[in-house]
């Protein structure tokens, strides 16, 4: 789809009105966060928190004791947690207030439409842009390389990243900020579909030091203050990754360089020597099956109680562990790497391939230790015996919270991504062993 | 002008032969105004409305609970040179207006057309439609009878309205038409049962999961 085939002069006319769009799109996205801010919110103070005994009578959602006799509260048909009668709504066909506030939210914020069309175009890896953006989108990227020279002014690049720290996620970004975004993106070569991936990048390139070799090369033709400016930045950038470095190579146990590898090999060398029941599962299945879907996650810092508090939504599109049968008993198991005493793990939800959690786990540990670390979500699938099968994972560089003043970020649809390539053998080595 | 203080966000889309006056019929549910100068659409625009709606049916929870809903209308290009711009944005719309001209037999017959785009186009195989015949007003031209239109939205259980936006009758009745619609599918989308219990398939629940729901016969 382009708009080659309009004069000019059109073509002004439809960006204008795409524009426009743009313009009730930010507010439209506005409004869905704040209301999952909120939904997250109500998650928050009922789910079921990783700290309590399990087996514990309590209703999942406000956390009163229930009785045996009267008042023994019943399950949720949403999300199968036990429920007191004050947490329902609706009478014979209830449900507890989160699952409720979850299918609110799902009605509001226009997201029953994208499942539903979803469905239909199931083969478009863009189902969540619409059209207009992705015009738009296009078209914006033409006109800045030509009009926009190639290097940015250092200083408003500095407060770009600046304030992206700040921000980092959520908030509505200005128009220059999204000018600034999209030139930015058009330089690393990556071409990401939203927003939402734009941040992905962000997040993924800044802890891995490519940003500052980034500036580097762009900034070349400045003059030598604004080289030494460009220096200090990268100074402080590259400080703690170097910290970081040895710190990874303390672990590694193979020669290769990049850091996803490295510190998945040792994630597996350690696995094998502490837990067993991990044993039993990181010896699942990982071969032949094609990862698909999403997890919804939140992950927010908690200052007063100085810890991590990691929310599992759900799930979305699963593949299916046992593809014969088509059926699927997932979980979600979280490990906040490279602790491996950290493992975490929710409910198996029985038959589905859209299971929801609402389950809260609550990780403690100092903010300014996040520092390096990273949150590892993978869904399994819980099969007979036991037979664990991977359904793809999600890698979370948890830096971003170290050090923001706002502990709140909202809920996020993380698409879910197969092991790394080299990981397969180094599984299969452990299993052999 | 706008703000973010609404409670849902609703895409609806005119569509329908050049002439027909989806622009005019827009403009007349938005401002309450009509130009009578026919100027071509573009390829693409939107105009806005902000309304309150009330739940008409109150079953179950939702009784008389009055929500602001923010609409967005998008308007399309009638023409041919703009079809495959003007298609490309019927997947992001929620609700349709298809609309063609009661003083013309063409416009008409090109409903079935658009229909079928509509199929495979829009987000769903059977999207909410709502079938609307303008120019009402123009009596002494009028080339397509109440009868022949009805019969055709009947044929595709769709609502049939003939409206004017020379004088704004029916105007307002069929964009709410389509708005409760909307509403109504959207309740029903959330509330169908996630998957299948005994083995959760996606692909068999498009096909069965939905009996009650209307069909287009064409």
């Amino acid at each position: 789809m382009d708009l080659s085939f309009l004069h000019v002069l059109e073509r002004e006319r439809v960006l204008e009105v795409l524009q426009r769009d743009r313009n009730l799109r930010m507010i439209e996205e506005e409004r869905i966060r704040k209301m999952k801010c909120d939904l997250q919110e109500l998650r928050r103070k009922g789910a079921k928190s990783y700290a309590r005994q399990y087996g514990e009578r309590t209703c999942a959602r406000c956390q009163r004791p229930l009785g045996k006799l009267w008042n023994t509260g019943a399950v949720c048909r949403g999300c199968s947690h036990r429920i007191c009668n004050r947490c329902r709504v609706g009478v014979a066909d209830w449900k507890c207030t989160v699952c409720y506030a979850y299918r609110e939210v799902k009605i509001r914020s226009g997201e029953w439409f994208l499942e539903e069309r979803a469905k239909k175009f199931a083969a478009t890896t863009d189902k969540y842009e619409t059209i207009g953006e992705k015009l738009l989108k296009f078209y914006c990227v033409q006109r800045h390389i030509a009009v926009v020279p190639p290097t940015p002014p250092p200083h408003m690049e500095y407060e770009f990243r600046g304030r992206f720290r700040e921000l980092k996620n959520s908030k509505a970004f200005t128009q220059s900020m999204e000018d600034l975004m999209v030139c930015f993106r058009s330089h690393i070569k990556k071409f990401s579909n939203s927003q939402n991936d734009v941040r992905g990048d962000l997040l993924t390139v800044d802890p891995n030091g490519k940003a500052s070799c980034f500036r580097y090369s762009t900034q070349k033709s400045l003059s030598d203050t604004d080289i030494n400016k460009s220096c200090s930045l990268t100074k402080r950038e590259s400080l703690p990754n170097l910290f970081k470095k040895s710190k990874d190579s303390d672990h590694e146990s193979s020669s290769t360089g990049a850091e996803e590898e490295t510190s998945f090999s040792s994630e597996h060398s350690f696995d094998h020597r502490s837990s067993i029941s991990s044993i039993s599962t990181e010896c699942g299945i990982f071969e032949g099956i094609l990862v698909s879907g999403e997890m919804e996650l939140a992950v927010a810092y908690n200052s007063s109680g100085s810890c991590l508090e990691i929310t599992v939504g759900g799930c979305r599109n699963l593949t299916y562990g046992n593809s014969k049968k088509k059926k699927s008993h997932p979980y979600v198991k979280l490990y906040v790497l490279p602790d491996k005493n950290s493992k975490m793990k929710t409910s198996v939800k029985k038959n589905t391939t859209e299971p929801v959690y609402n389950e809260v786990f609550k990780y403690n540990i100092e903010r300014h230790l996040l520092f390096g670390k990273r949150l590892q979500a993978s869904v399994w699938h819980s099969g007979t015996l036991t037979k664990k099968v991977f359904l793809g994972e999600v890698l979370i560089p948890l830096d971003a919270w170290r050090q923001e003043n706002s502990s709140f970020q909202g809920f996020y649809w993380y698409p879910l991504c197969p092991k790394a390539e080299t990981l397969n053998g180094v599984t299969a080595e452990n299993n052999g062993h | 002008m706008t703000d973010g203080d609404y409670d849902y966000l609703i895409k609806l889309l005119a569509l329908g032969d050049s002439g027909v006056g989806k622009t005019t019929f827009l403009y007349r549910y938005t401002d309450n105004k009509f130009n009578p100068k026919f100027i071509t659409t573009v390829g693409i625009d939107f105009r806005e409305k902000r309304v309150a709606y009330t739940a008409s049916n109150p079953n179950g929870t939702a009784t008389g609970k009055t929500f602001k809903v923010h609409l967005q209308l998008w308007d399309t290009a009638g023409q041919e040179r703009f079809r495959s711009l003007t298609t490309a944005f019927f997947r992001d719309a929620m609700g349709f207006l298809l609309m063609f001209d009661l003083t013309s037999q063409q416009s008409f017959l090109n409903v079935r057309n658009w229909m079928s785009q509509l199929q495979a186009n829009a987000y769903c195989e059977n999207p909410d439609i709502v079938l609307v015949g303008n120019k009402a007003d123009l009596a002494d031209q009028r080339e397509v009878q109440e009868k022949q239109a009805k019969e055709l939205a009947d044929k595709c259980g769709i609502p049939y309205f003939e409206t004017s936006a020379a004088t704004g009758a029916e105007v307002d009745k069929a964009v709410i038409t389509l708005l409760d619609l909307v509403m109504k599918r959207m309740e029903q989308c959330v509330d169908k049962p996630p998957a299948d219990p005994a083995n959760g398939n996606g692909a068999a629940k498009l096909g069965e999961g939905q009996p009650n729901e209307k069909r287009c016969a064409c």
